[in-house]
């Protein structure tokens, strides 16, 4: 161990800020239990800070979500680490040992000021990985506009160290020699709340491998729909041109063997059904179709929802898509076979396709490392007590939160994050002798 | 000086969605009018019709009331608020003051574009009122 | 039970004293905004003692500065010009706290993100305007009270209605987390809808044994009451302190009775199965025509034997499974319910459970003939699509009806079978097909249970869907808009015995979280009451959604009985709905008053800081205090 790691003790150890991770953190702290809250990324607010609006209430995502992240942030119980990975954690005497790596963002964190300055001096361009490739970001560059916390990060591996940063940070926080540092935390009880990610765009030869450019994920969908997207609009990435006919392939990533993701991802009939609604708004004569086997509109509203779209005119084919290429204007073309008029399969085309891709977990087991609990057939966590206790794992200690254990819309996973909290503030109840206070 | 730049602009926003929204206009460096005034609220409820009244009288040249609309925290308080618009529209009328001179709309903490509109439009308004 | 906890202390008579800090952040607010001209014309207000500009006043020298002249130059409010307060609001509250003054004695005035991050080429403007603003700044801050946090005392015990699984497992994560449980059940046993199951999806335990071990659980715990025969009748007091009235109808009459003082409440009164209306794809008129819960039973009941299925003693060699019976309703297709409208909602559980049962069917009796008709297959859940795949290798047959049409049934008289489902089915292309059945099974969906005496306790929130209403899916999914009253299971909306222990056990921790403390810290920004402007109208009372924040009440004053409103800070939410009509203006948020905003208005409007009239410190300002604790045991 290095002399400079900074030792940790907590009551809990939650892996992962996505929206699941920050809502049992915030259940654990407001109980008063001190929290060690690691996200790999450098902000936190995991894919839900991604997003536009969301369903059922078209609420804005951001609007959502960044009051519960600056909760976080300010938390007296929470200790934050963001640019940070979980090395391992290792079970000893009922308490759990983790190591983690903070990597370098090159700045001084204590003396950032969040201004950009660095930001606006750069000169290297790079893929902006928030705007899913479709926007882009500098080299050093805090990563979106709400995140937190609001210090930029350089990008060693594509800097020129030009210095053209240091020289107008008004705090002279830019350290180029900045090296990863060690935490040591001596926790009671872990959740993990490593959520997913979406099944591949290039999974799937069919369907082009994600050749065509006008083929896209539903999260590049979303921040095309983002009133702080990339390009102020939905446009084609191949000529920015603005689609008159968008297609969303259903179960393009689920209830596939062929991919390995037999089960259905339960949130993609509900996310095409809200893009569709916001791209109907945004560009009000273009025509939207949904191909699918199953609208799988079952959360509370959901159905309601549907058939708001259907009576806005979304069209509602059900049809298998076999095949998707691309004309010389780089139009994807769809071979499909309607399975409501059956005459046979055709071909179709569409200015804008949006693969309604699944989940698959963002951490299995099976990868090694973080901590030897089990993962199901589907690859996420196991639930030993799937029914009466769905948190927990198959350790005991360790809790799961969020899609970790499998695919939830945010709703489910905010519920599941409350249910994550109960359940370790229950077993530090057994564990832990607690210090006196009201409760134990 | 341009025209715009003189106005004063009340712009009431809301602690959940438009004022974060105008913070996300900063940190995008959007640029528009000084001739702009944001006023933090918990809920534009709060505001009695008079305080609209009086605020135009005082020589505030145009009010946007940003609310949070649909995403408001309080129970039944953007019905309450519409309603409120619209007496204080009544009484604007009978008082002589352009209406289009206060807009109530919903921002939220990422609408960049639709809160330099809104801006844009007021001001508009406003110099055509005074024009008129 | 409304206990007085607002207090106004008398005014310090203090002179009041600003100090105004102006801060560069390093050239960002700077270079657009001549910081030194802004704390030159600030110094010139009347109310203002120091002001000053600083490089970084987020720093520790900087808020050294505002430390220094609260103690050394007897500065009482603070402004600071600087970034979004998103960013240093607590920042700096913490340093007034640090020497000694009351944190809400502060005003931040955004001058970075809203002014010159967005005016750069307006260097004059953006520092006009920068002057206004703190001029505001200044203004709404000399009229600012000094305030403190609402502390309620909490009972650290609460209520949970129903005592099916979500009530159980609210109960039990309740008890172990420390807390007293009182559960109440309407029935005479424990286990609810749970107790009725064989096999539960997808891991096909056994739904007795997932009562009996909550059940022992329950049992076994010192700390839950558990009141068998019982209902809530009385529901009374605010969060931390609610007096809930549990009555045993089978109790001796003068024993009924039992008042319960709980923190909190979780209401899990769980779903009834949807009753199919009468001729309802022939429900009622003929016997071969049952809903999935009898099926269920009967099938539970049914012998192995070589006789086959047998259901209310006739075989049953065809059955037809209908999806969507009660759930997914629409106007003018099916008939309205008793309150006029459709089920319009998905019942979320009824398909997996349908392809459950129909699993169940076709491995006991492997020769019956099964029929699935669907308007979409919502296997959704982790585990579920096998039983889909599995019903359809073994040979179900699936038939997908239009939205608009849904499958009948005639009963034959003489036949081979009971009679024939008709239906239209649009995997093949529209076709209408005629299936000779032994027997139909109605996928029933759920319905919330009448609990209307319950729910009109406390105007309880309802759905269009009639389930009981969260506040908000994603922010305060499990909360009722009754502070401290929350949601477990079914009695919110369809969902199976995972997603209903899921919401229990999040309902419980939401308890947990306000009864951690012998007190609930709540803001300060609340309603207040200034007895000596109220006249009793009683218009902000019909603008207050929140049942019981705001009630009219006689108070003793200078001698005599008046009647005047009277908040109660541990439910207001602060939205100053009823601020907005007071023509007195006597009652307000803290923080927040409307003083404060006409004042601000004025100094925007002022051509010369100067001119603003010095604010000495009026009757407004004062010591507001909700220190009052109710409760503890």
């Amino acid at each position: 161990m290095a002399a400079s790691t900074q030792q940790l003790k907590a009551d809990v150890l939650v892996v992962g800020a996505g929206i699941a991770g920050l809502q049992a953190s915030l259940d654990l702290a407001d109980q008063g239990k001190s929290v060690v809250l690691v996200e790999r990324k450098p902000s936190i607010g995991g894919t839900m800070i991604n997003l536009s609006k969301v369903f059922p209430t078209l609420d804005c995502a951001s609007c959502i979500t960044t009051p519960r992240m600056a909760s976080v942030a300010h938390h007296a119980n929470i200790d934050l680490f963001t640019l940070s990975e979980v090395d391992g954690i290792e079970k000893a005497e009922g308490r759990f040992r983790a190591t983690i790596t903070k990597r370098p963002r090159y700045i001084e964190e204590d003396r950032c000021i969040g201004c950009k300055r660095c930001e606006e001096a750069c000169t290297v361009f790079l893929e902006d990985d928030f705007d899913h490739g479709l926007g882009a970001k500098k080299a050093i560059s805090i990563p979106f506009t709400n995140a937190i916390p609001q210090y930029p990060v350089l990008d060693a591996e594509n800097c020129l160290l030009c210095g053209a940063c240091a020289k107008v940070c008004p705090t002279q926080c830019i350290n180029f020699l900045q090296e990863p540092k060690q935490v040591e935390v001596d926790a009671g009880a872990v959740i993990l709340a490593t959520g997913f990610e979406l099944t591949p765009i290039d999974a799937k030869p069919q369907y082009g491998r994600g050749g065509f450019p006008n083929v896209l994920s539903p999260l590049q969908m979303e921040r095309l729909l983002a009133p702080h997207g990339p390009y102020g609009g939905v446009m084609r990435p191949s000529d920015g041109q603005t689609p008159s006919s968008i297609a969303y392939v259903q179960c393009a990533g689920s209830r596939d063997k062929s991919l390995g993701v037999p089960y259905c991802s339960r949130v993609c009939c509900m996310y095409a059904i809200k893009q569709a609604m916001l791209l109907s708004g945004s560009l009000p004569i273009a025509d939207i179709t949904i191909y699918y086997m199953d609208i799988r509109a079952f959360g509370k509203g959901y159905e309601q929802f549907y058939q708001n779209a259907r009576a806005m005119g979304v069209e509602f084919v059900k049809a298998k898509v076999a095949r998707i290429s691309e004309d010389e204007g780089h139009n994807p073309i769809l071979r499909i076979e309607r399975q409501e008029a059956g005459t046979g399969p055709e071909e179709v085309r569409h200015d804008l396709v949006v693969l309604s891709l699944g989940m698959v977990p963002a951490w299995k087991p099976s990868q090694g490392g973080l901590i030897a609990v089990e993962a199901d057939t589907d690859g996420f966590l196991k639930s030993p007590g799937m029914k009466l206790s769905p948190a927990l794992t198959t350790m005991d200690g360790v809790f799961a939160a969020g899609t970790a254990t499998g695919p939830k819309d945010i709703v489910d996973a905010i519920t599941d994050a409350g249910a994550a909290a109960m359940a370790a503030t229950n077993y530090l109840a057994r564990t832990q002798p607690a210090p006196a206070r009201h409760l134990p | 000086m341009s025209p715009e730049d003189d106005l004063k602009i009340l712009i009431i926003t809301t602690m959940i969605s438009s004022y974060p929204g105008a913070n996300t206009v900063g940190q995008a460096r959007l640029q528009y009018s000084p001739g702009t005034f944001i006023v933090r609220v918990p809920d534009p409820v709060m505001l009695p019709e008079e305080f609209y009244l009086d605020s135009f009288a005082k020589g505030i040249d145009g009010i946007i009331i940003m609310s949070s609309g649909s995403d408001c925290p309080y129970e039944g308080a953007y019905p309450r608020l519409s309603k409120r618009a619209g007496r204080v529209y009544a009484r604007m009328k009978e008082q002589g003051i352009d209406t289009s001179r206060l807009k109530l709309t919903t921002i939220c903490t990422v609408c960049k574009a639709a809160f330099l509109k809104e801006i844009r439009e007021m001001q508009q308004n406003i110099l055509k009122a005074k024009a008129a | 039970m409304t206990e007085t906890n607002t207090s106004a202390l008398e005014p310090s008579g203090d002179p009041v004293r600003v100090g105004v800090y102006v801060c560069h952040c390093g050239g960002n607010i700077s270079d657009v905004i001549d910081t030194k001209a802004v704390a030159a014309a600030l110094a010139a207000h009347p109310n203002v003692a120091v002001s000053n500009d600083y490089m970084f006043m987020c720093s520790d020298p900087g808020q050294a500065l505002i430390i220094d002249d609260i103690k050394a130059n007897h500065i009482n409010r603070v402004v600071v010009a600087a970034c979004s307060p998103t960013l240093h609001e607590i920042t700096f509250r913490k340093a007034l706290q640090r020497a000694g003054l009351n944190p809400y004695l502060f005003e931040y005035v955004n001058i970075r993100e809203q002014a010159s991050w967005v005016h750069k080429g307006d260097h004059e403007g953006a520092t006009r305007k920068a002057v206004r603003l703190v001029a505001a700044g200044v203004e709404k801050v000399v009229r600012q009270d000094e305030l403190f946090p609402i502390k309620v005392g909490v009972e650290p015990h609460v209520v949970v209605v129903g005592g099916g699984v979500a009530g159980m497992s609210a109960a039990v994560a309740l008890a172990g987390r420390g807390l007293g449980v009182t559960l109440v059940e309407k029935g005479v046993a424990l286990g609810g809808r749970v107790a009725d199951l064989d096999r539960v999806y997808p891991t096909e335990e056994r739904g007795a044994d997932l009562v009996q071990d909550l059940t022992r659980q329950v049992e076994g715990h010192s700390r839950i009451d558990v009141r068998l025969g019982s209902e809530v009748v009385g529901l009374d007091g605010h969060v931390g302190k609610f007096a809930v009235t549990v009555r045993t109808s089978s109790a001796a009459p003068d024993d009924q009775d039992h008042l319960v003082r709980a923190g909190a409440v979780v209401i899990a009164t769980g779903f009834d199965h949807y009753k199919p209306a009468q001729g309802e794809h022939g429900f009622g008129e003929s016997p071969a025509v049952v809903t999935l819960p009898d099926f269920q039973a009967a099938l539970r009941q049914c012998p192995a034997s070589r006789r086959g299925l047998q259901v209310n003693g006739r075989p049953a060699r065809s059955v037809a499974f209908i999806h969507c019976v009660g759930s997914r309703q629409i106007d003018g297709v099916h008939a309205p319910q008793a309150d006029g409208k459709v089920n319009d909602y998905c019942s979320r559980t009824c398909c997996t459970a349908t392809l459950h049962t129909i699993r169940q069917v076709q491995s006991r009796f492997p020769d019956v003939d099964v029929y699935d008709l669907h308007k979409d297959i919502r296997t959704y859940g982790r585990g579920h699509e096998a039983y889909y795949e599995d019903a359809s290798r073994a040979g179900a047959l699936f038939f997908r009806f239009p939205d608009e049409e849904p499958p009948t049934f005639a009963a034959s008289t003489g036949g081979e079978y009971a009679g024939t489902v008709t239906t239209r089915d649009i995997l093949t292309w529209g076709e209408e097909l005629e299936i000779p059945v032994d027997l139909v099974v109605l996928a029933t969906g759920m319905v919330p249970r009448d609990i209307a005496s319950l729910i009109d306790l406390r105007k309880l929130p309802v759905g269009a869907d009639r389930f009981l209403q969260e506040v908000h899916p994603k922010l305060r999914p499990v909360e009722t808009g009754v502070a401290g009253i929350l949601l477990a299971g079914a009695c919110q909306g369809p969902m199976d015995i995972n997603e209903a222990c899921t919401a229990a056990q999040t309902a419980a921790v939401k308890a947990a979280i306000l009864l951690a403390n012998p007190t609930i810290e709540l803001d300060p920004f609340v309603a207040v009451v200034d007895g000596e402007r109220c006249d009793g109208c009683g218009k902000c009372l019909a603008e207050c959604e929140y049942v019981g924040a705001l009630t009219m009440a006689d108070v003793e004053q200078a001698g005599a009985t008046v009647r005047h409103a009277v908040v109660n800070p541990a439910m207001c939410v602060g939205c100053g709905a009823c601020a907005a009509v007071c023509s007195p203006r006597a009652i307000n948020v803290a923080g927040w008053t409307l003083d404060q905003f006409d004042a601000m208005v004025d100094a925007i409007i002022a051509e010369d800081v100067g001119a603003l009239a010095h604010t000495e410190c009026r009757a407004g300002v004062r010591h507001i205090e909700f220190a009052v604790i109710s409760g503890g045991n």
